[in-house]
């Protein structure tokens, strides 16, 4: 049941990972033990594959989101503490903030908005293929899966905006 | 010379024989039968004349009416007729407007009492009656006792209409093996007729709820992106606004029963006919005034314009969800009787900028899918597909200011455990009511209100030091369960559990008793078959478990499982439904460790057989 969950979908332990396969293997494993395979079997199979099946669910929604599968690396190496952001970086959350209120109404300014934050997040995200793969720095880690998250946050914002 | 075996009707224990399953469709206005005969998905028809069995009943003294017959008596007798039944269930008296329903309605203990001229009937009740009807024609046509049957519900079905559907269920007598939701089934059945791939769109408007679900079809898996609707949105709103329109017009009282009704119907004809007609003369005389109009589809449009637009905006919801936008999408299926309105078609086609699919008839889909449901879980088909849904609005509890806590969001794959921490607020608090509510606002009011539990037994402690876990889980029929648990301390705290809608558990089991009222010697002769059924099938199954799986076992569970097999045979030879029923939960829980082993090796396997397979290519 507390099986790893990159065990569980057969992967190396990565931020980086192969979503194909990831998909792939979690479809194959939910087509073997999903409950709407044992509707007619055993009490005891239907709350198992129940149980896996709900399991299996959780492990694949955790892998497949990058600030998730970041924050479940940093779970299996180091307790969780609380970080603190920079105070630049809370500086640059309120600017950002104050510049989405400015230019709700402008289609032009919010594309190019959505397109200078999709960079950032792709510099954080790449920042944290290092931090976790190579460097193995959870402290840095940590403080970056938090301005990810910010960010991310942030998009859907402009996108809500957007549309 | 050997006896000849035969096995309880429609619960066989052969594992390949055909099992006599159904798919239902219980719709607000038409309900429909189906199942897969001979491998293709078939309606089942009443009395060989209509495929759909108007979801109307009517009480009265001599007997009770479902279908058309009752339909007949809409307007000659509203107070005991009884029709959109599905706009009542699993609701109370302050979520509906009565003057929508030309019925007696009143406040019941959780539920809506309907006050007819033989009692008071409730919402389960009638929708049990509907299901009754069905399964009577389902057991003519198939020659025998259903094993069971897929119900489908509205995708945006709360936990309570759910829960209520699953009772109306149980009280008609069928066993339910899923309830699926209606565009799910809709997607079943179109993507496996015209083997469909892709992002595809389920637009489901029927008489009284409104549905968009989007859906990746893979081959062998129809995956659910994401489902967006309101339960109180279908055609019987669109009929209203003519209602509105007229007796604003020409001065009519809808608080009177009778010419609400009156009105009701001729809304529905106008409504109808101008799918057909781009206008329609109306000349009608309704309590001494005369109604003199002329429809055109123009200006019905204008009167339902707000209706169209908040089934566009819910479609927009849904693609964001799903991170889809509209040129990503590869077809757009149309399904439920309201679709046929040209300004919903036109609508959905301007913003999806696309033709839409409707060559399957919109009445019959879900039903068909449904059926193909039934006949996969029975394990009947050859048909490989796995379905996966989601649940369609965010689970969570009241916190401190009438604040919701989300726990599980919307849109999560079923099945789903989810759980959070919370504390106590005062010192040496010993109890922590959780109050579970759904919906997507932020204040527990604009939520809809699930249950309240108590969490007592707390160890006294400073505030914010206890730690009070709360675990929901979501089943693949959609429903939930809470419980909650305080983790610093070995104590089991004690849970009391109120649902605050619906039916309790003791109700059901009253109504049950009263609908069959069984001989006490015929309900024993029940149960004992129905103990001996179940044991058969847990020895069949273990020992087929054992034939393959044996070697997962020390030698100590293994000599225990067959003790335990042993013992369940030896008790059913006694015949005596005690002893059968307590081996049969003997050996249940001694094959626990069992099932658990087994599940993991099929993920290897899973794994395992993909390697493989790639090694080949």
């Amino acid at each position: 049941m507390t099986q790893n969950y990159f065990e569980l979908f057969n992967l190396s332990e990565k931020f980086e990972i192969d979503s194909e396969k990831l998909q792939e293997n979690y479809r194959s494993i939910q087509k073997e033990i999903h409950p709407d395979r044992f509707a007619t079997s055993t009490e005891n199979e239907k709350i198992q594959s129940m149980i896996k099946s709900t399991h299996v669910n959780d492990a694949y929604q955790t892998l497949k989101s990058p600030i998730k599968r970041a924050k479940y690396i940093l779970s299996l190496h180091k307790s969780v503490e609380k970080i603190t952001l920079p105070p630049n970086f809370l500086m640059q959350q309120m600017e950002w903030e104050e510049h989405l209120e400015n230019i709700e109404q402008s289609k032009n300014e919010l594309a190019e908005f959505k397109e200078a934050i999709s960079k950032e997040y792709e510099q954080c995200f790449l920042l944290l293929k290092t931090q976790i793969d190579i460097e193995k720095n959870w402290n840095e880690a940590a403080i970056t899966i938090d301005k990810l998250h910010f960010i991310e946050k942030l998009l859907n914002k402009i996108k809500i905006t957007l549309n | 010379m050997a006896l000849l075996q035969i096995s309880e009707p429609g619960k066989s224990t052969m594992p390949h024989e055909h099992r006599r399953v159904i798919g239902i469709d219980l719709g607000t206005t038409n309900s429909l039968v189906a199942s897969v005969i001979s491998g293709s998905p078939t309606i089942l028809n009443l009395n060989n004349k209509s495929n759909l069995l108007p979801s109307v009943i009517h009480y009265s003294k001599d007997n009770i009416l479902v279908g058309n017959d009752a339909k007949k008596l809409l307007s000659k007798d509203p107070k005991n007729t009884i029709s959109s039944v599905k706009r009542l269930i699993g609701k109370t008296i302050g979520d509906i407007n009565k003057d929508n329903f030309p019925l007696n309605l009143e406040d019941g203990d959780g539920v809506i009492n309907i006050k007819t001229s033989i009692g008071i009937k409730n919402p389960i009740e009638v929708s049990a009656e509907i299901l009754k009807s069905l399964r009577t024609v389902a057991e003519k046509k198939l020659g025998g006792e259903l094993m069971g049957a897929v119900v489908t519900v509205p995708a945006y079905f709360d936990d309570a209409q759910r829960q209520a559907t699953k009772d109306a269920c149980q009280l008609s007598g069928l066993n339910i093996l899923r309830l699926i939701n209606e565009p799910t089934a809709a997607a079943v059945a179109y993507g496996l007729d015209k083997k469909s791939m892709g992002h595809f769109v389920i637009f489901d408007l029927g008489g009284g709820t409104f549905d968009v679900s989007i859906l990746n079809l893979t081959k062998g898996l129809f995956e659910v992106l994401s489902t967006h609707g309101n339960a109180n949105l279908g055609g019987d709103d669109f009929d209203q606004a003519i209602v509105n329109f007229l007796s604003h017009k020409y001065k009519l009282n809808i608080k009177d029963i009778e010419i609400q009704s009156t009105i009701s119907i001729l809304a529905k004809e106008i409504k109808e006919s101008l799918s057909n007609n781009k206008e329609v003369e109306v000349l009608k005389v309704i309590n001494g005034k005369e109604i003199q109009e002329t429809f055109t589809r123009e200006q019905f449009k204008t009167l339902v314009d707000d209706l169209i637009k908040q089934t566009i905006e819910a479609t927009k919801s849904a693609l964001n969800d799903a991170k889809l936008s509209t040129d990503e999408i590869d077809g757009i299926i149309m399904v439920g009787g309201s679709t046929r309105m040209p300004c919903i078609q036109e609508a959905v086609k301007s913003f999806f900028k696309q033709d839409l699919l409707n060559d399957l008839n919109p009445d019959e889909v879900v039903a068909l899918g449904a059926a193909i449901q039934a006949n996969i879980l029975a394990g009947n088909g050859q048909e490989d597909l796995l379905l996966l849904d989601v649940t369609p609005l965010s689970l969570g509890i009241e916190t401190m200011g009438s604040i919701v806590e989300r726990i599980i969001p919307r849109n999560t794959t079923l099945p789903v455990a989810m759980a959070q921490e919370f504390t106590t607020y005062q010192d040496g608090q010993t109890a922590m009511s959780i109050h579970v509510v759904q919906g997507e606002r932020e204040l527990v009011d604009d939520c809809r209100s699930l249950a309240k539990f108590t969490l007592r037994k707390i160890p006294p402690m400073v505030a914010g030091a206890a730690k009070i876990k709360v675990t929901f889980q979501v089943d693949t029929d959609g429903l939930l369960s809470v419980s909650a648990e305080e983790t610093t301390t070995n104590v089991k705290a004690s849970i009391e559990v109120k649902p605050s809608y619906g039916l309790s558990e003791d109700k059901i089991k009253t109504m049950l008793q009263s609908s069959y009222d069984l001989a006490e010697e015929d309900k024993n002769s029940r149960i004992l078959a129905e103990a001996k059924v179940d044991a058969n099938q847990l020895i069949e199954l273990t020992q087929k478990a054992l034939d393959t799986d044996k070697d997962l076992l020390t030698e100590s569970e293994l000599s225990q499982i067959k003790n335990g097999l042993k013992d369940l045979i030896n008790a059913l030879n006694s015949s005596n439904k005690d002893k059968i029923k307590e081996a049969t939960k003997k050996l249940n829980s001694q094959s626990e460790p069992f099932a658990a082993k087994r599940m993991d090796r099929s993920i290897q396997k899973a794994l395992t057989g993909k390697s493989i397979n790639k090694l080949e290519l």
